[in-house]
């Protein structure tokens, strides 16, 4: 008898950390990033913010835990189709993350084939959310990045820009929507592309200030591109009014390691540096991120934790609902509507979030202020003003 | 558009001196040991990335980072060799994948260590402007280290044509069993060969470390540029590697400033294949003789 009781105490005692073991791994979320490759720093930077919105999820959902499955895409399309295809024959119950709108296409066109929700931040070319895709979905698009750019420089007041980009998918998806929005708006615009990377970007800073005579450059790149173009106008000291760039700008890592290049230089930013986290939320975020990553977090976290965030979300909101397993998380992430890090966020019927609209911030001194718009602004927009007349 | 041309045909010159400190360790490599090193841009990224993590916590400026470089781009070049010598069959097509490889490696070992984070100097001195005669410019860098490629040049033809153990690596890439009759050890020059490669790019990284910005998957991109700078010049001569490189900088900076930014690279490529096409030993090598 004693035997028999003892049996069934161990019995109990394995089913009941059986069961503890499946509800710790309720949903597993899949993931591909550039971890490796080309976008390897902007494919780990997002990659961090998705695991601060899981780790979060797992801290206050005790009863549904999630464990996050990432693939390294190794920045290679055809390598992140078969990312999501494993995924999906592994199970996972949606997807967050890519990074490029020439990797993102593929990947989520293969998500959709095996009905996987799939949602990013990484590509905002606007074919991306025109295909039709039920399953496609994304926070942020160029049209919310170009409304920042033309507000700021209406509100400059200048006569003729000069845009150079980087001839990728997504840098000329926005040089060509700010200029025809400049041009609409009686602004002399020309244009310049150029191969991305580490080239020498004197001549064609050269061309410009020679040719173009602009009042500002807006420059459609990456930060590698940036510091190029930037060290080319220090050398070549163009004569303009201001110097104005995208995303990977205007943050606190360019800010501390190229202080002195990016003085009064303008770029895309949700927050100013040092951030200021105003809600409870906000401070959460910031505060898991620096406990995990020892560093403050920058634009690319802050996308991967709101996207991660809303899907989990609405997951969470499927499951209680019992529409999880007959796929009706598309249904439940279609009804999200809500104020995040990086703004309002509700989706389209193509998956988009027209809501999304940029803020413009300065380099100023040890300091990241924004000046646009009015109403987010932290501080006075300094102009007339460039790295090299400061 | 005199003064526009003018200066693309300085930054040419400037740029392809850097280049040619890239390329002058593939080629040194290749002339003396049939073997095209595609973990030689892995090299020069190395040495850059020394001067970082030197800069970073030691404080020191990347000049004086070069010893320290030095020696860990030495030691890998070191090892790399090791690894070619235990190749008996098809060396030639063997060495290319195991360097590729071996590229692959250090990549990722680059990108463990450093992350992938876009790294730079932040010593603003060597970006400050270098004007002259008021109409050409270019940074204090890109002076520097375009003089240090010509004195590495000159150094390096010196060497090979006029040193002892210039004329056994010659001797060595020229016939490996009559060198040996002649009492030259064919190992030990051409480990000599791998070391002096390794000094040349670790010139070549702080050169890349204090005029541009570097991160891990940069390596293969020098690699490919090197192999078309020494392919162009032709097998075996330096001071066609010098030549071969500023032809390709000038090319681009006037591609950049009279046709396209875009179609730089292509430029570049046009003028490589053309020269493949029309002179398939390079534009300073010498024909095969056959007999």
């Amino acid at each position: 008898m004693i035997a028999a009781m003892r049996g069934f105490a161990v019995l109990a005692t394995c089913l009941v950390l059986a069961l503890g073991q499946a509800k710790a791994e309720d949903f597993v979320l899949g993931s591909h990033l550039p971890l490796t490759g080309s976008l390897a720093q902007v494919g780990n930077g997002m990659h961090e913010g998705i695991q601060v919105a899981v780790d979060l999820f797992n801290r206050e959902n005790q009863g549904h835990q999630v464990k996050l499955n990432t693939i390294d895409d190794e920045s290679s399309p055809a390598k992140a189709v078969a990312a999501v295809e494993r995924l999906a024959s592994e199970r996972v119950v949606a997807l967050s993350g890519g990074y490029g709108s020439n990797i993102i296409g593929p990947a989520s066109e293969a998500a959709a084939k095996a009905k996987l929700v799939y949602i990013t931040s990484g590509g905002v070319g606007p074919e991306l959310s025109q295909r039709g895709l039920e399953y496609f979905f994304r926070i942020n698009n160029t049209e919310g990045y170009s409304k920042a750019v033309t507000g700021l420089i209406d509100d400059m007041g200048v006569k003729k820009v000069s845009i150079v980009y980087n001839n990728k998918e997504a840098t000329t998806d926005l040089a060509r929507t700010v200029e025809k929005t400049l041009s609409d708006a009686g602004i002399k615009v020309s244009s310049l592309a150029f191969d991305g990377g580490h080239a020498d970007f004197k001549p064609l800073i050269n061309k410009v200030k020679l040719q173009d005579h602009p009042d500002l450059i807006l420059m459609s790149g990456y930060e590698n591109d940036y510091i190029g173009i930037l060290r080319a106008g220090n050398v070549l000291k163009p004569d303009i009014k201001a110097i104005v760039g995208v995303w990977s700008l205007a943050t606190s890592e360019m800010n501390n390691k190229f202080n002195d290049l990016v003085q009064y230089v303008y770029g895309t930013s949700m927050l100013p540096y040092p951030a200021e986290f105003a809600t409870p939320e906000a401070k959460l975020f910031a505060e898991t991120y620096e406990k995990l990553y020892g560093k403050a977090p920058d634009y690319l976290g802050q996308f991967g934790y709101v996207q991660t965030r809303l899907l989990l979300q609405a997951v969470l909101r499927a499951e209680n609902d019992g529409t999880l397993g007959k796929g009706g998380l598309a249904d439940e992430l279609r009804k999200t509507d809500e104020e995040t890090l990086i703004g309002r966020v509700k989706f389209d019927k193509n998956g988009d979030n027209p809501e999304f609209a940029q803020r413009m911030g300065q380099h100023q001194g040890n300091k990241v202020v924004l000046v646009w718009p009015a109403k987010a602004a932290t501080g006075k927009m300094v102009f007339p003003a460039t790295p090299w007349s400061k | 558009m005199f003064e526009l041309g003018l200066q693309a045909i300085y930054s040419g010159v400037l740029t392809g001196g850097y280049y040619a400190l890239v390329a002058l360790g593939l080629a040194l490599v290749f002339g003396t040991m049939r073997v095209i090193n595609l973990a030689h841009g892995e090299l020069v990224l190395l040495a850059a990335y020394v001067a970082y993590s030197a800069e970073v916590h030691l404080a020191i400026s990347p000049i004086a980072a070069i010893p320290l470089s030095l020696v860990v781009v030495s030691l890998v070049a070191v090892l790399v060799y090791v690894l070619l010598s235990h190749i008996t069959r098809d060396r030639e097509l063997n060495s290319l994948i195991l360097t590729y490889g071996l590229g692959i490696v250090l990549t990722n070992l680059m990108l463990l260590i450093w992350s992938a984070d876009i790294r730079s100097t932040t010593a603003t001195w060597f970006q400050e402007g270098a004007v002259l005669g008021d109409t050409l410019y270019s940074s204090r860098s890109e002076v520097i280290f375009f003089l240090v490629s010509l004195v590495l040049v000159a150094g390096l033809w010196f060497w090979l044509t006029r040193s002892w153990h210039g004329r056994a690596v010659r001797a060595v890439s020229s016939n490996r069993d009559a060198a040996m009759l002649m009492g030259v050890n064919p190992r030990t020059t051409e480990v000599l060969s791998f070391l002096v490669a390794g000094l040349l790019a670790t010139f070549a990284g702080i050169a890349l470390y204090t005029g541009k910005t570097i991160d891990p998957p940069l390596g293969h991109a020098l690699t490919i540029k090197a192999f078309i700078i020494t392919v162009l010049a032709g097998m075996g001569s330096i001071p066609g590697v010098l030549l071969g490189a500023m032809l390709i900088g000038i090319t681009e900076a006037l591609t950049i400033s009279f046709v396209s930014t875009s179609l730089q690279d292509l430029a570049g490529m046009v003028l490589f294949l053309a020269v493949l096409l029309l002179r398939p030993q390079g534009l300073f090598g010498f024909g095969t003789r056959r007999g």
